[in-house]
Order: C-alpha cells, then structure tokens, then sequence
C-alpha cells in the first residue's frame, strides 16, 4: 500500500465540517418514518415541521441579538446578499439610487452592484486602507442625498479584517441610509448584538459555522422596519419576502450550529486565535513574508501571508497536504490575482503568492506546526529554483 | 398508523438517498470551488449528480443549473429570460404554479405585458385560443407546466413548443411534478427551460434544477462567485445535489414500476370514489399522473374535509401546500373554469411509492363515514 | 477530520508536468566561470515567470545541464525536461527543438501554450550566445 498523504484542512473560511451534533438535529427530517412533510402543509406532519423550522428561526436569532420574526431563511449567503441589495433597491419609493459598498467585500456584493450599475444604479466601490480598513469617516464622506444603501462586510472572507460596524451603524442610521452588513464570517466568531448595533440586514451562512450547505439566513430589521422587494416569488413564503418549500433538515441543521456557536462563541475564539497566533510565530522565520489586514483588527481564525520570491500557482501546487485557499487558482493561466489584496496595494506578484489559513474547532497545535513546516520547506524550496533569487539575492 | 397521501407537496427522502448523502453530511467535504482535495472530491460528487440529473430527464449534463429548488428554477426561468430584453409579452397557463404565476406577474411592474394561457374544463390548453393568442402580438416567453401540481393533468407541452417557437419565443416547462412520475425528454420536449425538483422524486428538499437548452441567454438571479457558468451564484449544496443526483438515479431506474403502483392505487382510489356518492374527481377525463387525484365531496368545504382528515391520521392537501391555509380557492380550479364553491370543496390526494392498497381502503372508508356525518 | 480519498496529483497537471515540478532534476547553477558553460535566459510578460538554462558543451554534444525557474509549475518542468533532455545532444539536435515539441513531451494544455515558448526562447537564447 502506497503511503496516503495527510492532508491539513485549514480551509475552515471556505466552509467547515457539519458537527455531529447537527447532523442529528438534521437527520429526523431526512427519515421516511421521520417529519419529511412540507412546512407549508396545512396538517399535523406539516405542522411538526413548521414547528422545528420556527425552532431553527429563534436559535439563529438568538445568535445575533434578533427577533425570531426579522429572520427570512434563504439558500446562503450569497442569496441574502443578493436579496439585502436587488431587495432594496428594487423596493425603495424614494427614487434614491446609490449605494457606498467596498472592493474588499465578498464576490456576490460586488457582482450584484455591478449588475445594479447596468440598471442606472451608482455604486462608489470604497477602495480600503492599506490594512484594509473602512473608517466610518470614509463611508459617511462617500454619501450622497442619492444613497439608499451601505453595504459593508463584518469579516473580510480573504483577510479576516474586522469593520467597525458597531461606530459605523448609528452614523448611517442618523443620516437614513440604510446599512446591510455581511456576517457570513462574522457570525459566531466574534459577538454579534444587534439590539445594539442598527444594522438593517445582515446576511448569514450555515455551513462557514459548522451547519449545512444551501442553507443562509437575512436578518431584516423589523423596528424600524426595513423593506425589501422579494427576488423569489411564489407562494409567499417568508412574509413574501422569500418563496420556496422550506428545506426542513438544512435549516434545523443551521438552527443547531447557530445555538452550538452561541454557547462556544468565547471559548471557540480564544482557542482559534491562539492557535492561529502560534501558526504566525512559526511561519515568521521565514524572511520576506507580509501579512495581509491589519492584525490588529483580525477575525480570531483567518491568517493571510503573501510571500515573496515564489509564484503563487507553483506555491499552492507545491503543498498538496495542505488544504487552504490561494491567491491564486492552480491549473487556470486566466486566473486574476485576488480583487481583495490588489484592493490592499498588494501587486500582482504579492498577491498571487498568498496563502490564506483559515482556523476552526478542528485545528490542532500539531496540525499548525506541521502546517507552518511544511509551508516553509516549500517556500525555501520554490525560492532555491528561482533564477530570479539567484541574481538578486 | 398515519397515512401520508400528499406526496405532490413533499415526497419522504428515499433511505438510499440518504445513504447517498451521508457522506457528504458528515465527512470530509469541501466547497467545491476550493482547488484542493477537499475540494475536488466534492466538485466530482456535483458533476456526477449532473450527469444523473440530466440522464432523467432527458438532458444533457452541461444544460443543468443547479437551483435551490423548484421555485427558484421558475424564478431565473422567467426573470433571466426577460431581464436583459425589450419588455414584450410573457404567458403563462391559467393552472401554473404559484413560482411561475407570481413571477411572470412581476414583470408587469415592469412594463411586461402579462396574460395567462387559457385551459379548458379539462385542465388542457385552450389550442385555437392560444394559437390565436400568439399571433397577436410579439412575445418573448411561454410557461406550459408538464403536469400539473393540483389535478396531475398533463400538458402537451411538444405541441405548445412548437407553436411558440413559431412565434420567435421561448418556452419553459415546468416539470417539478412530471419528473419522477412520467418519462421526460428534454432535447424532444418543446421546451427550451425545464424546471425539475428533487423533494418532489424522494430527493433531499433545497435543491432543485434549471434546464438550460444551449444558446438560451440568461441574466442569473443570484449573481457572485461564478459557480454554474456564472448563472447561479452560490457555494453549491453538495450534499443536497449528491441526494438528487441519487433520487434522479433511482427514479429513472424504477420509473416504470413505480408508476405502475402508483396508477394501481389510483384506480383503486377512484373506482371507490366514484361508488361514492357525492364525490366528484376533477379533469376526470384528461391524461393524469398516475399518482394524482383532486376531487370534491357534496357538503364538505375541502379545509373542513382536509383538517378532518388530518384528526383520523390522513395527510392530504387542499390544493398546492403554498396555497394552505390561506382560506383561497385554487386558482388552478378557477382557471379551469369551475365555480367558487366546487374549488373551495377540493381535495388532492397525491400517492406515493410506498403507499399501500390497504391506505386507500381505509381512506376510503373514513371518507365515506365523513360524507355520512356531513350528511346527517 | 477525516481524510479525503487522495492521489498524487489533487491538482490535475499532466503526469509529467506533475513528477518534473516535485522533482525538479537539475535545478541549480553551475559554479560561475565551469568551462564550456553556455546559460540561456527568458521571461514571459512582466516576468511572471523566468526561465534560465546551463548547458556545458564538450566535443559538440552537452555533458551536463542545469536551469532554475520561476513561475508556474509547468514552467518549472519545462526546465526540468530541457535539462534532461538536452544531455548527450547534439547543437544540431537542440536547434531543432521547438515549443511543440515541449508540450507533446509534457502534455500540458493550450493555456499553458506560453510555457512550451518561454523554453523554446530559453533554449535559443543559450544557443544565440553560443554561435556568438
């Protein structure tokens, strides 16, 4: 038997294993014998499964400070940020039509403000800080009477950086625009209370949380009330705002990971960042790293080092056993160098040799140290074969 | 033990489609955009379940676009198609769903001009009207549904495409209740759209399918991340799609048999209710699916007759779960021509695989001690 | 968590492309001033990636080669089989070498087309400064 390579996951940004203990929250939906009926239907079977369906709905919004009622279930992340901003724009009666947004935020906002932008609506693309930071000042400069909507990232997917939405919030609110916040990766690992932040909408994902996949959720404030045109229609779901049968077992799954994530939200946090500072100090002997986002301002489990010297498809082709995302695709010569560092002043070169490490409940000491040497034998390695080292160093 | 006789709103998962699913619920999976071998292994799970998909239906793997189900497929159907066009004309059948109804209403806000089809008592296309209908102005795109959801009637949908294709437009079938039930060909149905289902063919609920004929332009409902050819933005349900691909599988695989037990048990059901007095079977006399049957009892309101029911330990519906306990009569009985108070009488029972002769015996004898009580 | 099935190459390169880039045979340099040593360099747009060839000449045919890249993995083996493959060659032989040649050897796809050049170009470099 040939030796099987191990494989590191630290990926967890990306999407993250279903904890035991959801999957068996999910699995009585998935029995013949169990509650499979329709939430819509109008008897007992249906009803049972309305009743774990609203179950789910109070756990999720227990997780960020929300009443069960300002929960709208969607199919992820990349749904409710399409709702949040097609939803608003669309519904809006006061003719106004911009929206203040940044380059770092995640591909599905900027690619649904660029589609609004083909429909007449402005969009100022916010360019961050060289830490990747939005300052509130910056976002309340780009205002304009037209704007109807902030769209902003709680944690940045690539970098981890951490907005400051609790200051930003109430100045949006003061001034009537609307302010959608991206908690996809937000959610869970850092505390979230929204009877004190006046966010608007705030989109959410199972299956960055140890939930399933196809399952997401859009907070709509209810007091005051946010209005939202509905992006699916049919049978009016979700106070119209959403229509669709309900996937019973996905969403008492994100309901379980919401609640899971709720009583470890501190304990999971300090554990990940501990482990991820360590992963730093490892891989800080290497000479010649950057790290991208400000540390200072980082989500506890995402780490991102550019690398100098080596290229960025050789670095990610050269750590199979490694699980982790890339600046760059391997096997794809049309592959951009990552949006969000170029929008960082990253150059390409930088860019495209980045690793983001991404940390979860899975993650070991020993899995970090290997990770961290294994990474460094590569970059060493890549380093040793470049022609452009040789000159130059 | 409860009867479950309302398979057309949801179909339990089938436990070797669970068995297909576990792993991706509990092991190591990724997302499949990710290129590492977490990530691999899952985009490979989501490309054989295409192919699975698209054998069933008659499609090839490459016009499959992954949806969050049914009504998300209607939704980019009818939304992508009109979204980068002139504003013309949309049509749809008086019995569609509430997905295709409501979404082709919404392109009115739009400047669209939106009409329905007209279907005759029988549930079937109105053919010299809507020929007609076509020829008077310019259009854009047609929804025919394959069968439909309340009464199983079956569409001639071949016919509808050609003459829709006569007239320069498009056509999109909604085959959500056909698929798993009847034979679908999607490269010889007239349709240019097909939307497909999977918790309605014993498949996981949260994941659904858009069949795309190839030229056919789309704007995607949900933008970001590329995935689907850029027309579905969205990390893919990996597990969901798996236990699709699975139920999709196992559906073409027993397609004929389970069919011949369902239209057994049908016949059974509807040899009782016509020795029923009182009771009457809706598009009686049209092609159906054989698991589908609406009907109406003299004296008994269908929510009343429904929730009656539902305390003996009988699980049917009124008409489509969407429309539940809304106090609305179905707009499919309404399109159909029938009055007020025969809609509001209706109940559907929609059989599944697993349903015995016995549950239609017992159904049959609770139904008659109802009409007995209605009556005394 | 547990592990997915693996295989060698999880990222799809051709077989080749995939055991020269691990391997990478000959990378290095030869110490400057090794007699009969004759190096080519090229670069592809903005020097995303760069490719250097040794070869050293004895008696008309190459007695030993080395090269050192930077780009991606199929530039790396580029260089690896360059430097493999020229061993025992005739000038002759190694004018004749073309970029079409590189990819059949390697199997790598049309995207990667600009890998096969940045060898062909490397390798005439050397062979430009060895008529000079």
């Amino acid at each position: 038997m040939p030796e099987v390579p191990k494989v590191i996951y630290l990926d967890y940004a990306a999407t993250t294993p279903v904890d035991p203990r959801v999957l068996e929250a999910m699995l009585p939906f998935l029995q013949a014998q169990g509650e499979f009926a329709n939430a819509s239907s109008w008897h007992r079977p249906g009803f049972k499964a309305r009743a774990a369906v609203e179950a789910a709905r109070a756990q999720v919004a227990a997780l960020v400070g929300a009443e069960a009622g300002e929960i709208v279930w969607t199919s992820g992340a990349t749904e409710s940020n399409n709702l949040a901003i097609k939803g608003a724009i669309e519904f809006n009666a006061t003719g106004r039509a911009h929206i203040v947004t940044a380059r770092t935020e995640h591909k599905c906002v900027v690619d649904t403000c660029r589609y609004l932008e083909t429909r007449g609506v402005g969009v100022s693309f916010l360019k961050p800080a060289a830490n990747g930071i939005v300052s509130p000042e910056q976002v309340l400069e780009a205002l304009t009477p037209d704007t109807l909507l902030v769209s902003l990232m709680w944690v940045n997917n690539e970098t981890g950086v951490v907005q400051d939405i609790a200051r930003l919030a109430p100045l949006l609110r003061e001034r009537g625009v609307l302010f959608h916040v991206d908690a996809a990766q937000a959610a869970g690992k850092l505390p979230i209370d929204l009877r004190r932040v006046p966010v608007d909408l705030l989109s959410l994902s199972a299956h960055k949380l140890y939930g399933p996949k196809g399952a997401g959720a859009l907070y709509v404030r209810r007091k005051p009330r946010a209005r939202l045109a509905p992006q699916m229609h049919g049978g009016g779901h979700e106070w119209g705002m959403r229509s669709g049968t309900l996937a019973t077992h996905q969403l008492a799954g994100m309901g379980a990971a919401f609640e899971l994530a709720a009583r470890r939200l501190e304990g999971d946090a300090a554990a990940v960042a501990g482990l991820r500072d360590r992963l730093w100090q490892r891989l800080r002997e290497l000479p010649r790293i950057h790290r991208n986002g400000d540390p200072a301002a980082c989500a506890p489990h995402v780490l991102n080092i550019s690398f100098e010297g080596v290229e960025g498809e050789s670095l990610r082709a050269a750590l199979p056993g490694l699980a982790v995302s890339s600046g760059s695709a391997c096997s794809s010569a049309t592959q951009e160098p990552s949006y969000v560092l170029r929008a960082l002043g990253r150059s390409d070169d930088l860019a495209n040799a980045s690793l983001r490490f991404s940390l979860g409940r899975g993650t070991t000491a020993a899995e970090v140290d290997q990770a961290a040497a294994m990474v460094m034998e590569k970059v060493r390695w890549l380093r040793s074969l470049s022609p452009l080292e040789a000159w130059e160093v | 033990m409860p009867i479950y006789f309302d398979h057309n709103a949801t179909t339990p998962l089938e436990p070797r489609v669970l068995e297909a699913m576990q792993p991706y619920l509990t092991g190591p999976y990724g997302n499949p955009s990710s290129v590492h071998r977490y990530g691999r292994a899952a985009r490979d799970a989501v490309e054989a379940a295409r192919a699975q998909v698209a054998a069933l239906a008659g499609a090839q793997a490459g016009e499959v676009v992954w949806t969050s189900g049914g009504t998300e497929s209607n939704n980019l159907a009818l939304k992508g198609a009109t979204a980068a066009a002139a504003a013309t004309r949309v049509l749809y059948g008086a019995t569609e769903h509430p997905s295709v109804l409501e979404s082709a209403e919404s392109l009115a806000a739009r400047g669209w001009q939106v009409e329905t089809i007209a279907v005759g008592a029988d549930g079937l296309v109105d053919w010299p009207a809507f020929a007609a209908q076509l020829a008077r102005a310019p259009l854009c795109i047609a929804a025919l549904m394959a069968a439909n959801n309340e009464t199983g009637v079956i569409q001639d949908v071949a016919r509808a495409g050609a003459l829709v294709h006569g007239a320069g437009a498009l056509l999109l079938s909604d085959a959500v209740q056909a698929a798993g039930k009847i034979p679908l060909d999607f490269a010889a149905s007239g349709a240019d759209l097909m939307s497909l289902s999977a918790h309605k063919l014993y498949g996981p609920k949260g994941v659904g399918a858009l069949l795309v004929k190839a030229g056919v332009e789309l704007v995607p409902l949900l933008h970001g991340g590329g995935q689907e050819h850029g027309l579905r933005g969205g990390t893919e349900n990996v597990a969901a799609i798996v236990g699709f691909g699975a139920a999709a599988e196992l559906a073409q695989q027993e397609l004929e048999a389970r069919a011949e037990t369902l239209l057994a048990l049908r016949r059974r059901l509807e040899a009782g209710l016509a020795a029923l007095p009182g009771a009457a079977i809706f598009a009686r006399d049209a092609a159906r699916l054989p698991n589908t049957v609406q009907f109406g009892l003299r004296g008994w309101e269908g929510e009343a007759l429904l929730m009656a029911l539902d305390r003996r330990g009988i699980a049917v519906s009124s008409g489509s779960a969407c429309s539940s306990g809304k106090g609305q009569p179905s707009h499919v009985l309404l399109g159909m021509g029938l009055p007020r108070d025969v809609a509001f009488g209706a109940i559907r029972v929609s059989l599944g695989k697993d349903n015995t002769a016995a549950e239609v015996d017992r159904f049959l004898a609770v139904l008659g001690e109802l009409r007995l009580a209605a009556a005394a | 968590m547990a592990q997915p099935s693996t295989d060698a190459n999880p990222f799809g390169y051709s077989e080749a492309v995939w055991r020269l880039f691990n391997q990478a045979p000959r990378a290095g340099a030869f110490a400057p001033g090794t007699a009969g040593v004759v190096a080519g360099t090229a670069q592809s747009n903005a020097a995303h990636a760069v490719l250097r060839i040794e070869l050293q000449l004895a008696g008309g045919r190459v007695a030993d080669s080395r090269f050192r890249a930077y780009g991606c993995p199929t530039t790396i083996a580029v260089g690896a089989w360059l430097a493999g493959w020229s061993l025992g060659r005739t000038v002759a032989e190694l004018r004749a070498l073309g970029a079409a040649d590189l990819r059949a050897a390697l199997e790598f796809s049309d995207d990667r087309a600009h890998c096969g050049l940045l060898g062909e170009d490397a390798l005439r470099n050397a062979l430009e400064k060895l008529q000079r």
